[in-house]
Formats: C-alpha cells, structure tokens, sequence
C-alpha cells in the first residue's frame, strides 16, 4: 500500500477483501447454452507488477503509442500495476482540472475522492469487483470542476504487456455542474505469450447540466488476457452523457455496464461496438437504469462474429417506481461472418411505472446473399463486397463515437480483422450461395 | 460486340422458369422484352447477371463470343454487363459517392483521380435531376422508390456498360421520375451501348423508342418484331397473345 493512503480507503480495502475472502470464482450462466467460465484462467499463477515511469511519451510501450493518434489534453499511462506516465496541459491545470492516479488523488484531494469514491460501485457484487475494490492500485482520477469546459480528450490508457500478471484497475471521474469534456479510456494488450487479467473498476459521475463524451476502447489483442470489470455511468439532472464502449479483443471478457439517468432531465446516449474473433468469449451485460421520471435514453449494440468466437450482448431497460416520463429505447444486433461462431443478442426490459415509454428490439443475422449479389453485379468482389458491407453495418456506431481519430482507429482496426478472417468469411458466404443454389 | 442468349433454361428452387430462351442483344441496339407477371423476365435478368439463386440447367450465355454462363456476376460486370435492378438493395454504411467510386475502380488498373470522378459524377448527376445531398446519402436506405431507380440509372451511366439490362426501372414510378429516369436512358443510348429494357407495360416506350420487341410467355420468346409490336400488344393485351400461341400450338 502507498504511504499516502488515507485510512477511509485502507477500511474500505480491508471490508472489501473479507469480502473477496468469502465469494468463490464465479462461473455466470444464463439460460440456453451461455456459460462464461473462468476454468481455463490460472488466477493462483498471476500477480501484479510494478513498473518504474518512463522517461517521455515516446518512450510508452508501441502497442500504446500506435493507438494514441493525437495530442491529448492529458495523458495517463498505468503499466500493470504502475502509474508509469503523466502529462497534462497547462492550460487544464491552469483551468483546475485534476488528471492524476487515483492514489495521488488519495494523497492530494482525499476529501474529494472519498466524497464520490465507490458511490455506484460496491465491493459485494462479487469475488472480481471485490478484488478491484481490495487490490488496485496506480488508477486513474479525473476532475473537471464546475463550468469548465475542456477542448481536447482526457485519455488513459491501461495496458497490460508481461504474461503472467494481474492489473486491478480502477477510474474515477468526476465532471462537474456544467463542466464539458471528452474522456477516453483505452484498454490495450501487446502479444504476450502466457495469461493475464485485467480487472477493472470504472465509476463517471455527471453532475448537473454537465456534458461528457466517454469513450471505452478495448483491445486486448491476440493474447490470452482476461478482462472482468465493472463500468458504471451515472447522470444527474439535466446533464448528458454520450457513452461508447468498444470491444476489439480479449480472450475472455466479462462486463457489466451500466448507465444511470438518476435524475429528471437527464439524458445518455449508449453505444456499443464489438468484434470477436478466433477463440475469443465476450459476455457483456448491459443495464440502462432509469432511477428519475423526465429521463432519457437511446442504446445501440453493433457486433461481429469471426472464428470460432462466442459473443453474447443482453441489454436491460430498467424503470422504477415513479420514474414517469421516461422515454428510452435499446437496439442490439449481431452479425455472424463464420460457421463456428456462435452468439447471442437480448434485450430485455423491466417497467415498474406507467406513463413511459420503452422499446426494445435484437437481431441476430448473417451477411444478405442479396446485398452481395447486387454489390457484385457492379463488379466488386464478394471478399470486397463483404468487407464492405461489414464496415457499412458498423459505421453507424463508429459515428456516434464523434471523434474523428478514435474513428479512424476503430475502422483500421475492425478492417485488419475482417482481412484476418477473409478465408472463412468468404468460405461461409460461399457455402450458404451453394446451399441455396443446391436446394 | 453482343450478348447471346442460347436455349437457356433456368430453374429456382425445382421449378423450371425458363424453358428454352434465345436472344441476341448487340451494342448500339435498343430491345424492349415484354411478358406478363411470371413470364420469367425479372429471372432472366437475373440469371444474365449471375445471381447465384438461379440454376442454369441448359444453354449458354455469351458475351462478346466468350461464354459466361458460370461466370461470377462481378465479372459479368467487368466483362461490361450491366443490370439496374427492379428491387435495389440497401446498402446501409455505404454513401452513394463512396459506393459509386468502388464500383468504378472494380474496373480499372488504377484508382480513378478525385477529380475526375467528381466531375463525371456531377455531370450525370445533372442529367438525372440528382440533387448534390444525395450522393453522401447510404445507398438506398429509405430512398423513395424514384431515387432508387435514378440512383440504379445513375450507376448505369457511371460504369458505362456494353450491355445494360434494365429490370423493370419503369415499375412504381410516378410520370415525373418516370420522364426523368427514362430521358436518362435515353441520353444514354448510343453506338457503345445495347439495352434490353424489361417491362411489363408500354408507357415507358413513349419515351425510349425500342428497335426490337419481344414478348414473352411462360418461360419462352413468343413473338418478336419492332416497334409497332408493342403498340398491338398496348391494344389486344397479353390475353391476346396467349390464345394465339395457345391456338398455334394446337395446330
């Protein structure tokens, strides 16, 4: 533990690893087939490490500074265990925005901290929230205060590059009354040989009239790295905040995320992207929580399927009691690009008052023979025409990151993944062409 | 330079739709084929084009005397066929500009130069009547049913096809995107370009005067001949037809 801990925190630690003392690993089932199991992970083998910082921005890990296309208005990097790079600008520090590691927030704003540290988040969800809330350390604090409106993107970055190791990660950021910014937070893996995990906590507090763009951009990479965190979003009245995750990789992902409108005239827009491949197991679970009548939501879930990968998505509308005048709807649609992967899309709704109104609809397709067809008829090629209408599906939810660079990013990214699994794309496509031709 | 078609017959799902089908189309002529509903037209111009639903189960189909009967439809079309579909499909992600660009550079060595694409894009825009907004809009998604077969027009005119089979481009237009879509065609006639224009009525040859006609029954070419074909056939109607093929093979 850091000298600086305060004692809050070192009581908050110890309730929450009496805690993980007591919950056994979990194994999450769900009705029909979907299992996310952890028997494949060896915990016992893992354990965190510290790394010393590093002497500039070029000298971070490539995996970090291939991702990083721009200059950030602060910049915080956590290796494994260690904050292992800081840099914020002038002109936010001038303005009173705080960016620092959650344990030099402890140290230097611990009233602060405590004030909204763990307020949505909670050490008895279960053995993985309990580690992160026991063992984290380095993380990661933001504070926009009141009326400051921030021009360029907030980022951190976890990074996991050492097999053999466990990052406990946890965010915790604060925008104030009418404050504006835009955070991004990357979660990024390089090609380790051996297993890892990374569990994370990640808890954004909107006050009112504040406006957050957060950004969630998850690739883990090709190697064996597990991810079990917890993200929770909460938006107080009148504030609006537009929330996308992306999942880009990992080789076993379990998450909830959960978005608050907690209060009248709050509103968030939820948007989701994923892409699996290979072995690849992510189980997402998503709960758009309506706690104030006079709130508003809208959630779109895009995935993709390759390899032999399994993707399930459930999205879950919750209105309580007397939250009157709530309007939200939750889409969700996954798309299947190989014969062997498998997956599922469900929304689900949970209405305890009247006077709302909530929609829901999921979808799980394959590529239309159809659209292929016309694609080619004007001379494209099937791979072209696939790869196409893959990027198409997408880029309604790339959009609605609106942020040009992570957009960028994020087409490079699913583009390199569609040409790695052009031989089963196009041997799936070409098998159901046959099959119709055939019957 | 020309399409031949040669006894072909064609089934979907077990069900023979063609039964025996010959056509010649050459560059710079102007074919009208006529049919009623289920006649097999939409299937005939599905199979030229390759659709992967209809089966080939005899005949063949040449273009330019090589035989493409197998062929995979995006080298039909870069063998220079063309197909403006009756149904378009969305392509939801896609504009219009980037959808046309690709279509474009399928068929070239190197990628087009901006600025070329912008101005041949533009100039046919004009003859289209297409509004500039369009063209960042997905390709289809919630078109009206006159953008759809501009935009199919459009794409004709973009890739510049030896041989363009119009499927039906006339059906759910109203007079006005009627005149616009066919004055389009039109335009677009000339020596480099032949056209089989599928339809199942007459109005849109007020506007695009054919040089051959031909009508079709259950699968087959019953009747052909020029213009004045399709002016009988606007006044006795396909019942007409049917009882004289019915009575001639009969006898």
């Amino acid at each position: 533990m850091p000298a600086s801990s305060a004692d809050w925190l070192a009581d908050a630690r110890r309730a929450a690893l009496e805690a993980y003392e007591a919950e056994p690993v979990p194994t999450w089932r769900r009705s029909g087939f979907w299992t996310t199991s952890l028997r494949d992970l060896d915990v016992a083998a893992l354990e965190p490490r510290r790394y010393e910082p590093v002497a500039g921005r070029d000298a971070l890990p490539a995996v970090v500074t291939d991702a990083l296309d721009d200059e950030p208005g602060a910049l915080i990097v956590q290796r494994g265990g260690s904050t292992i790079h800081l840099d914020v600008d002038a002109e936010l520090v001038e303005q009173g925005v705080v960016v620092c590691s959650l344990e030099q927030a402890v140290a230097e704003h611990g009233d602060l901290v405590r004030e909204w540290y763990m307020r949505r988040l909670s050490a008895s969800e279960g053995k993985f929230p309990a580690a992160t809330a026991a063992f984290w350390t380095g993380g990661v604090f933001v504070h926009v205060p009141k009326n400051v409106r921030v021009a360029r993107p907030i980022q951190s970055v976890y990074v996991i590059d050492e097999p053999g190791t466990v990052q406990y990660a946890h965010t915790l950021a604060i925008v104030g009354e009418h404050a504006e910014c835009a955070i991004r937070e990357y979660c990024l893996g390089d090609d380790i040989d051996g297993q890892a995990l990374h569990a994370g906590a990640f808890e954004l507090y909107a006050r009112p009239g504040a406006r957050a763009k957060v950004a969630h951009f998850q690739d883990w990479g090709r190697s064996e790295i597990y991810d079990i965190s917890t993200k929770r979003v909460e938006i107080a009245r009148d504030a609006f905040v537009s929330w996308v995750p992306v999942h880009l990789g990992g080789r076993l992902t379990k998450q909830a995320l959960d978005i608050v409108t907690a209060e009248p005239g709050s509103d968030m827009r939820h948007t989701g992207l994923y892409f699996t491949e290979r072995d690849e197991h992510l189980d997402l679970f998503t709960t758009d929580l309506h706690e104030a009548g006079h709130t508003t939501g809208d959630t779109v879930w895009k995935g993709a399927l390759t390899g032999n990968s399994r993707a399930s998505y459930e999205g879950l509308i919750e209105i309580v009691e007397n939250a009157q005048e709530s309007h939200t709807y939750l889409q969700t649609h996954q798309m299947l690009l190989s014969q062997k992967a498998k997956g599922d899309a469900i929304p689900s709704l949970i209405v305890k008052t009247d006077s709302v109104s909530a929609s829901h609809g999921g979808t799980v397709g394959e590529l239309d023979e159809e659209q292929i067809f016309y694609m080619m008829s004007r001379g494209i090629s099937r791979i072209e025409a696939v790869r196409t209408l893959v990027e198409g599906y997408f880029e309604e939810v790339v959009q609605r990151l609106d942020d040009p660079g992570l957009e960028q990013l994020v087409r490079r990214r699913i583009g390199e993944k569609l040409l790695a699994a052009e031989d089963q794309v196009q041997e799936f496509v070409g098998h159901r062409a046959g099959a119709v031709q055939g019957a | 330079m020309s399409l031949e078609i040669q006894n072909l017959h064609v089934r979907i799902e077990e069900r023979e739709i063609l039964r025996g089908l010959d056509l010649t189309v050459r560059k710079g002529e102007t074919h009208a084929l006529m049919g009623p509903n289920g006649s097999g037209k939409s299937t005939l111009a599905n199979t030229i084009m390759g659709n992967p639903n209809y089966e080939v189960t005899e005949g063949r189909i040449l273009f330019n005397g090589e035989d493409l009967t197998e062929a995979d439809p995006d080298e039909r079309a870069r063998a220079g066929l063309f197909m403006a579909f009756q149904y378009p499909a969305t392509i939801p992600g896609v504009s219009v500009a980037n959808f046309l660009r690709m279509a474009v550079n399928a068929r070239r060595e190197e990628p087009i130069k901006v600025k070329e694409f912008g101005a041949m894009l533009g100039e046919h825009m004009e003859l289209l009547k297409i509004d500039r907004a369009f063209t960042s809009r997905y390709l289809n998604e919630g078109f009206s049913g006159g953008e759809k077969k501009r935009a199919e027009i459009l794409q004709m005119a973009m890739l510049k096809p030896e041989i363009a089979v119009l499927d039906e481009t006339d059906s759910g237009l109203d007079i006005d995107a009627l005149r616009i879509v066919s004055g389009g065609v039109d335009a677009l006639r000339g020596p480099d370009m032949g056209s089989l224009i599928i339809t199942h009525y007459t109005r849109i040859l007020d506007y695009i005067k054919p040089d051959f006609v031909h009508i079709m029954l259950d699968g087959r070419i019953v009747r052909e001949g020029g213009a004045e074909l399709a002016d009988t056939l606007e006044d006795q109607g396909y019942d007409f037809i049917r009882e004289e093929v019915a009575a001639a093979d009969a006898s």
